[in-house]
């Protein structure tokens, strides 16, 4: 019988040992730290500091994150681009998944054909960069020489557009829904491959038991296929808290109109960058990363607690 | 309770032909197996009776009802899976009563049909458990359960004892020959293992690249098979084959003989001089001996010892093997030259295309 590893590494002088960790575990751990954890507490520590007009940087404590949340300067839009963040990302949750656990379940079908050509048209969105979909859904929904306006005459429904981008009141959805268009193929390559997992026989016996397809897929495939769907979740929660790109790309820096898409990711920007008249200001702007990173942080607990704890992997 | 008959069915994937111009008479009540090597069709057999394949062309009649266009919890019959295919995120008690909800059986109804069957098949205790925690003995009890609460006309098991460890495979064996002894229910069982084939059956189905070689009971199978397949299918290890050619056509009574083994008289029928004939014998019917119509020499190479007997691997002249079953101790040390012989009663004879041609000892 071979030695087990742990045997083997307890009879190893400790200077060997060492060697032995340093060679495996060094080169990862020296990435990650450079590239992760250096510039995480690195930010965590500038979002303590306040600059002066000469350029010098004192430590402030809190006195950022009061300014921050107390503030009604900052708190108002720092408030509104969490609402929209949780706009932005309950329209994902309501609309991205949902389809895209339809459209896995449809490509899992027996007997579908072209289901590779299916496959790579609904994923190709989301290997676009993001750049160019917000620029092409700004030609498209465009009043002046879009052809939304045009697309919904020709089926008699004219009456219906509006510049969805430019009124504050749909133009957070509309660009959540522009989000969802290209990223639905993740969702549904992940959930697609959960299915494929599923044994045969399973279904088979579905069947004999007298399910039909969408029968099956409600009662058979979907709770076997739940991991996978709350896993989808997580990355939806965390990719929309994230948010950045599309915003900037379709509407600029400013959010507009009026801030109605202003999210987390362009307020963060505008502060530490600055914006036009607005000065940039790294101190203020690594308090409100700090914030994301936290906002981010208790979501991902709740949802370990809360529901992964719950939730059953079945091997087949 | 039904019977199931089955008429000319095909079954073709493009131009593969996986089923050709299968026929078959059930009764009600019989324990039938469908046996055959891999990729003989006989799984796919049973999936187009349970109607989850579709048939290229025949018909399917259970209970003297056409069911070929008909779902498969349509057709009254249940399916016991290789790999049990429980639901794995349903105790045992939803996993039996899931199926009859979709088909209208009311909830008292349910739980007096799973108690049944839980305490045929004892598992009141497991009823709450999930698939996870059970063995898997248990689940293939909870899979048959499952389909025992269906009461269906037909039941239908592809290999469910595959996936047992061999002692288990035994009891369980048991169990399902005790099972259809008290359900009395039309049984179509598929397996590539001919023992669970011989102890279960009524009626041993054999096929072989699509095709049913051979329908009888497994005694029938043994003793007189039809042809060259069966023979070499059935039994274990498989009978061994000789070539041969009439020598001598005299009286109505033919003379074979080939290389290694001295003589053997056939009524002639048709035969004439010089035909090609395969001669099989089982190992368990040669024995040492210088008596028989026939007898066959050979060196021993190798012994195989299971305990109440041996098998003697021996070589013979011409340079081909042959099995001999050796009962009791003494086992003929490798290197040795031995004779055997066999009855004529145990001595089966094939023309050349493979058919089996009647021997007067035939039932």
């Amino acid at each position: 019988m071979p030695e087990s590893v742990s045997n083997i590494t307890a009879q190893m002088p400790r200077a060997k040992l060492a060697g032995l960790l340093l060679f495996f575990l060094g080169p990862a751990v020296a990435i990650y730290t450079l590239f992760s954890i250096y510039p995480l507490v690195a930010t965590m520590a500038l979002s303590t500091y306040t600059s002066d007009p000469s350029g010098g940087r004192h430590f402030v404590g809190l006195a950022n994150f009061e300014t921050l949340l107390g503030d009604a300067l900052w708190s108002k839009p720092f408030w509104n681009a969490f609402s929209n963040n949780l706009i932005f990302f309950a329209v994902h949750m309501c609309v991205q998944n949902p389809i895209g656990i339809a459209l896995a379940g449809l490509l899992s079908l027996p007997g579908l054909r072209l289901k590779g050509l299916y496959r790579t048209v609904m994923f190709l969105p989301t290997m676009l960069s993001v750049v160019i979909v917000g620029f092409s859904w700004n030609l498209i929904l465009s009043p002046l020489w879009g052809v939304a306006a045009g697309a919904l005459k020709a089926v008699g429904l004219g009456s219906l557009f509006a510049p969805w981008l430019g009124l504050e009141s749909s133009a957070l959805v509309t660009l959540a829904l522009i989000s969802v268009w290209q990223f639905v193929g993740i969702p549904m390559m992940l959930i697609y491959a959960a299915l494929l997992n599923i044994p045969e026989e399973l279904i088979d016996a579905a069947r004999v038991d007298g399910l039909g397809h969408f029968r099956i897929f409600l009662h058979i495939k979907l709770p076997l296929v739940l991991p996978t769907i709350s896993l989808v979740s997580v990355l939806t929660f965390v990719a929309n808290f994230n948010a950045f790109d599309l915003i900037y790309s379709v509407k600029g820096a400013l959010a507009g109109p009026n801030f109605a898409t202003d999210i987390l990711g362009t307020f963060f920007y505008r502060t530490f960058f600055g914006n036009q008249l607005q000065l940039g200001n790294p101190t203020m702007g690594s308090a409100v990363a700090t914030v994301m990173f936290f906002i981010i942080l208790v979501g991902l607990c709740l949802y370990l607690f809360l529901v992964q704890r719950r939730i059953r992997r079945y091997a087949f | 309770m039904a019977d199931l008959r089955i008429e000319h069915l095909n079954k073709r994937y493009g131009v593969t032909t996986v089923l050709n111009d299968i026929n078959l008479n059930i009764e009600d009540g019989e324990f039938v197996v469908l046996v055959g090597p891999s990729g003989c069709g006989k799984s796919t057999l049973l999936r187009m009776i349970a109607g989850l394949d579709g048939a290229s062309g025949g018909d399917i009649h259970i209970a003297g009802k056409l069911v070929n266009t008909l779902a498969p919890a349509e057709r009254g019959i249940a399916m016991v899976f290789q790999s049990y295919a429980l639901y794995p995120h349903m105790n045992v008690r939803k996993n039996m009563t899931f199926g009859l909800k979709f088909t209208g059986v009311r909830p008292a109804e349910r739980e007096r049909r799973v108690t049944e069957a839980a305490r045929m098949l004892r598992l009141e205790e497991l009823l709450e458990r999930y698939p996870r925690d059970l063995s898997g003995g248990q689940r293939q009890r909870v899979a048959i359960g499952r389909a025992i609460v269906r009461e269906p006309a037909v039941f239908l098991f592809d290999e469910p004892l595959s996936n047992l460890d061999a002692a288990l495979r035994v009891s369980t064996r048991v169990e399902i020959a005790n099972l259809h002894r008290l359900l009395k229910s039309t049984i179509v069982y598929v397996t590539h293992d001919q023992v669970e084939a011989m102890t279960l059956a009524d009626r041993i189905v054999v096929m072989n690249r699509g095709c049913i070689e051979q329908v009888g009971r497994p005694l029938d199978l043994y003793y007189a098979p039809a042809n060259l397949f069966v023979a070499g299918f059935i039994g274990s290890p498989a009978m061994n084959f000789f070539e041969a050619r009439v020598k001598s056509v005299e009286g109505g009574r033919a003379c074979v003989a080939g290389p290694g083994f001295r003589s053997l008289d056939l009524p002639a029928g048709h035969l004439k001089i010089g035909d090609a004939l395969t001669v099989g014998i089982r190992p368990e019917h040669l024995a040492q001996g210088e008596d028989g119509p026939l007898a066959v020499e050979g060196v021993v190479e190798l012994v195989e010892r299971l305990g109440e007997s041996s098998f003697a691997y021996l070589r013979r002249d011409d340079g081909r093997l042959f099995v001999a079953e050796i009962r009791g101790r003494q086992t003929p040390p490798p290197g040795e030259r031995v004779t055997l012989t066999a009855a004529a009663r145990d001595v089966h004879v094939f023309d050349a295309s493979g058919l089996r041609i009647a021997t007067p000892n035939d039932v």
